[in-house]
């Protein structure tokens, strides 16, 4: 690279940070600043290319760090800038991340480190984590230079080292390469990236996630090929020698034939002419030895993880009845099997009920193989005995250091108190302002008092019995209702009224004519059966009772059908005057006729 | 006739002592499945309660504890329809509503929301709903029948015996308002861990939604075994009977 060149390209990477830091300024609600470093591929073959990633979040670099000089590996700044806003959906918040990439071009076998790069950030220094790149010997571009057919199209399989640990987490590459000048090498490679998986066969391996990787130009020797490629996280689940096969796969290849006419006549290529030609492709079987975990001190809850972690504990409730749920929510993060991660039980907790523990993923790569698992764990306190929630401890196999570690969170206080004096939480019914602000933890406790028991019955409105009681009202209204209209109608109607009051006299005078037959008292009992029929007549004819005689009857009566039988009794009233003496027999056989004449005066309309 | 008197007495005492010894029993058998709550065997505990309920003797600090203890299983869609019937029972049982809107932060989906009437008719439960109608109802036609006992008395009656009449009027409409609710208003809770709600009430009907333990639907429609059920957001399904349980809405 010549003095000009450099000045023309740190030309250009001025004008592209003043842009992006224009951007920066605009973007709203930006976080904390990051900075992190990445490789396209971690895993290449001599003559590959990596692209390594500067990632900036929150803020533009103060200036682009660059990379120290490594030996036998050249970096070649192709001057790429990418800018993006990155919009959190469940904060709102928006970001502006900067990309910017260069190329490594590694000249001998072995690993590269890349050192951990600082950039000033927003004012504050950050520094990235180192980097390691394993470039392999090209030992199918080898085995495909003798052979013709290789050298149009061939496939291989890679992985950063032979041995791994079992359970231990890789990422096993599978490539395509397809000569450039094959007409249809990137119909190939497009397909080979969609349908590539199922030709190879990790038997003995379990698979967790694969990703295609972009379909790209790379150069091999002289030659350019069209590259594609899948990435695929495995782990080893036994022991021994494993191997990775490759299924043959057979493919048409679309070569060009060479002078035609036409490509001449226009010179663009642009009608260039094939010849089709069949492919079969395979790819060298790949061994792996799988080693079993090392046997020395391994600790107890050791479950078989194995990977390298992190840990974050918390708990919650501390302040809790017997039988009370506390939550014991564990973070676990780092790179491994993440989704296979389950917690250890942990012996310490013998005087706390376990539930079985819920658990979500956060997985922060497309393999799977990085984030975290979040447990939540619901203990008990089984008595008051409990103060603390015993150290929580967690371990796993580091394939990396080929040690076992331990991570250990410290107890958690815990005040219990026993169920029946359990304090009562905040009531979500309570209106109080400062109260609503609380969160209840958990549930009320259970109540002591069985409180008063019922039936499971209908309800009462659809009870026959009950509905018929209401009747009762309704009906009471209803007589009161009748009986003050006939009140109000007998105080409007005074010969009714004199009607009444007659029969109610003539009712009692029967009782006194009988006491009066009984006792043979002739004198009394006629007076009394004169007054009757007096009453009796007066009302009939609407006139007083003292102003009946004989006379009126002969007068006023005299087309009644009954008006005989009165004369007789008025006669008989009159004998009595002068001849009082008779039989208590005599003087009952009279009430008899009284009555019937008394009954069809009743009935008799004036 | 005095020996027919004497038989009912007999009854009567029979019957009230043979309640207080099975009030008894009940009660011994609550505190037995407190014991085994307190003592964390929520599963017991709860199996305990469920024996108790299912001999029809129900009060609402026995679906309570029984709600908290399928709580403490983990058993969401149990608990919730467990507290919605001490709200049945005890509607204004602030512990139990308390519990109830704690479970329901714990599930996924969103809660029926009731209208401002459907609460204000909640208030009081429908057996109260009715005796505050009842006692209204024989309220006016008790100053109804004292105005035709005492005419006199009748323009001092009168205010009163508007005024009741217009709160008979008022409490009779929200007694039937309540009841239209309780006999034609049904709320499932899906008490398994997930059920598939389909378009149809068949097996094979296309999958609409997947419902969650704790989840709570309107009823709609009843075909069979099979619920038609319809969510807050709208969506609607059915659902295995097997897979809910079906609750009055008031």
């Amino acid at each position: 690279m010549n003095c000009l060149e450099l000045k023309k390209n740190k030309w250009k990477q001025g004008v592209g940070l003043l842009f992006l830091m224009a951007l920066f300024a605009f973007a709203a609600n930006a976080g904390a600043a990051t900075f992190a470093t990445s490789l396209d591929r971690d895993t290449i073959t001599l003559g590959e290319s990596a692209t390594l990633s500067l990632t900036f979040e929150g803020g533009p670099p103060q200036s682009m760090p660059s990379l120290p000089n490594i030996a036998n590996l050249t970096v070649s700044d192709n001057n790429d800038f990418s800018q993006n806003i990155k919009m959190d959906m469940v904060s709102g918040q928006s970001s502006v991340v900067l990309t910017h990439t260069l190329t490594l071009i590694p000249q001998q076998t072995g690993k590269f480190v890349i050192p951990s790069l600082s950039a000033e950030v927003n004012g504050h220094l950050l520094t990235s984590q180192a980097l390691t790149l394993t470039v392999l010997k090209p030992t199918v571009t080898s085995a495909a230079a003798g052979n013709p057919e290789s050298q149009l199209a061939f496939m291989r399989l890679i992985a950063p080292k032979k041995k791994f640990f079992i359970g231990e987490v890789f990422q096993l590459e599978f490539d395509l390469f397809v000569n450039a000048n094959v007409g249809n090498a990137d119909d190939l490679a497009i397909r080979f990236s969609k349908v590539g998986m199922g030709l190879i066969n990790v038997d003995g391996f379990r698979t967790l996630n694969s990703v295609a990787a972009p379909v790209r130009q790379v150069q091999i020797g002289n030659t350019p090929y069209i590259e594609a490629s899948i990435i695929t996280a495995l782990s080893p689940s036994k022991t021994g020698t494993l191997t990775v096969n490759c299924t043959n796969a057979n493919a048409t290849l679309q070569l060009p034939v060479a002078n035609s006419q036409r490509d001449q006549f226009f010179g663009f290529g642009m009608f260039r002419q094939f010849q089709n030609r069949q492919v079969s492709l395979s790819a060298a079987p790949l061994s792996i030895e799988s080693l079993a975990l090392i046997t020395n001190d391994v600790p107890a809850n050791f479950n078989g993880t194995v990977g390298n972690y992190t840990m974050n504990v918390t708990a919650g409730p501390t302040n809790i009845a017997v039988g009370d749920p506390v939550t014991v929510r564990v973070q676990i993060s780092g790179r491994g099997d993440i989704s296979a991660l389950a917690l250890p039980d942990q012996p310490e907790w013998r005087d706390l009920k376990v539930f079985p523990p819920t658990s979500h993923t956060d997985i922060s790569d497309q393999l799977g193989i990085e984030g975290t698992k979040t447990f939540e764990q619901i203990v008990t306190p089984q008595n008051t005995d409990v103060h603390e929630l015993p150290a929580f401890s967690f371990s796993f196999f580091n394939p990396e250091t080929k040690t076992y570690q331990t991570l250990t969170q410290s107890p958690v206080p815990l005040a219990v108190h026993s169920g029946g004096a359990s304090a009562v939480p905040t009531i979500a019914a309570t209106k109080t302002a400062t109260e609503n602000l609380q969160t209840p933890q958990d549930i009320l406790p259970i109540k002591q008092n069985l409180g008063a028991l019922t039936q499971t019955t209908m309800p009462l409105i659809s009870s026959p019995a009950f509905l018929a009681l209401q009747s009762l009202p309704v009906l009471a209204w209803l007589a009161a209702f009748v009986w003050r209209k006939r009140a109000d109608n007998l105080a409007n109607n005074p010969r009714l009224q004199r009607q009444r009051r007659v029969a109610q006299i003539i009712e009692n005078g029967l009782k006194d004519l009988q006491r009066f037959a009984a006792e043979n008292n002739s004198d009394e009992f006629f007076a009394t059966l004169f007054r009757l029929l007096q009453e009796q007549l007066g009302e009939r004819l609407d006139c007083p009772s003292s102003a009946i005689t004989e006379s009126v009857v002969d007068e006023r009566l005299a087309s009644f059908a009954v008006a005989d039988s009165l004369r007789e009794l008025f006669q008989l009233c009159n004998q009595a005057r002068y001849a009082p003496l008779r039989t208590s027999g005599e003087l009952a056989a009279v009430i008899p006729q009284f009555e019937n004449v008394i009954r069809e005066l009743q009935n008799s309309k004036t | 006739m005095k020996r027919l008197f004497q038989s009912c007495l007999i009854t009567v005492f029979t019957l009230i002592f043979a309640g207080k010894i099975m009030a008894a029993d009940v009660a011994t058998e609550f505190d037995a499945a407190n014991k085994l709550y307190a003592e964390g065997k929520f599963t017991d505990a709860a199996t305990a309660y469920e024996k108790i309920l299912d001999s029809g003797k129900i009060s609402s600090a026995l679906y309570f504890n029984y709600g908290n203890a399928e709580f403490k299983c983990g058993h969401l869609g149990r608990a919730i329809a467990a507290y919605r019937r001490v709200l049945l029972l005890s509607p204004r049982d602030t512990e139990a509503r308390a519990n109830l809107e704690f479970a329901r932060s714990q599930i996924q989906g969103a809660t029926p929301n009731s209208s401002r009437w459907q609460r204000w008719l909640g208030a009081l439960t429908l057996n109260e709903w009715t005796l505050l109608a009842a006692i209204a109802l024989w309220l006016t036609f008790a100053l109804l029948v004292a105005r035709q006992i005492w005419p006199a008395r009748k323009m001092t009656l009168r205010s009163p015996t508007r005024a009741v009449i217009v709160c008979t009027i008022l409490i009779c409409a929200s007694c039937g308002a309540a009841t239209a609710i309780h006999f034609s208003k049904q709320t499932a809770v899906v008490v398994a861990a997930s059920a598939t709600a389909r378009s149809g009430p068949f097996d094979d009907a296309q999958t609409i939604f997947t419902a969650r333990d704790g989840n709570e639907f309107t009823v709609s429609e009843i075909h069979g075994d099979w619920l038609q059920v319809t969510d807050a957001s709208g969506k609607t399904g059915w659902l295995e009977r097997g897979q809910v349980k079906v609750l009055p809405a008031i």
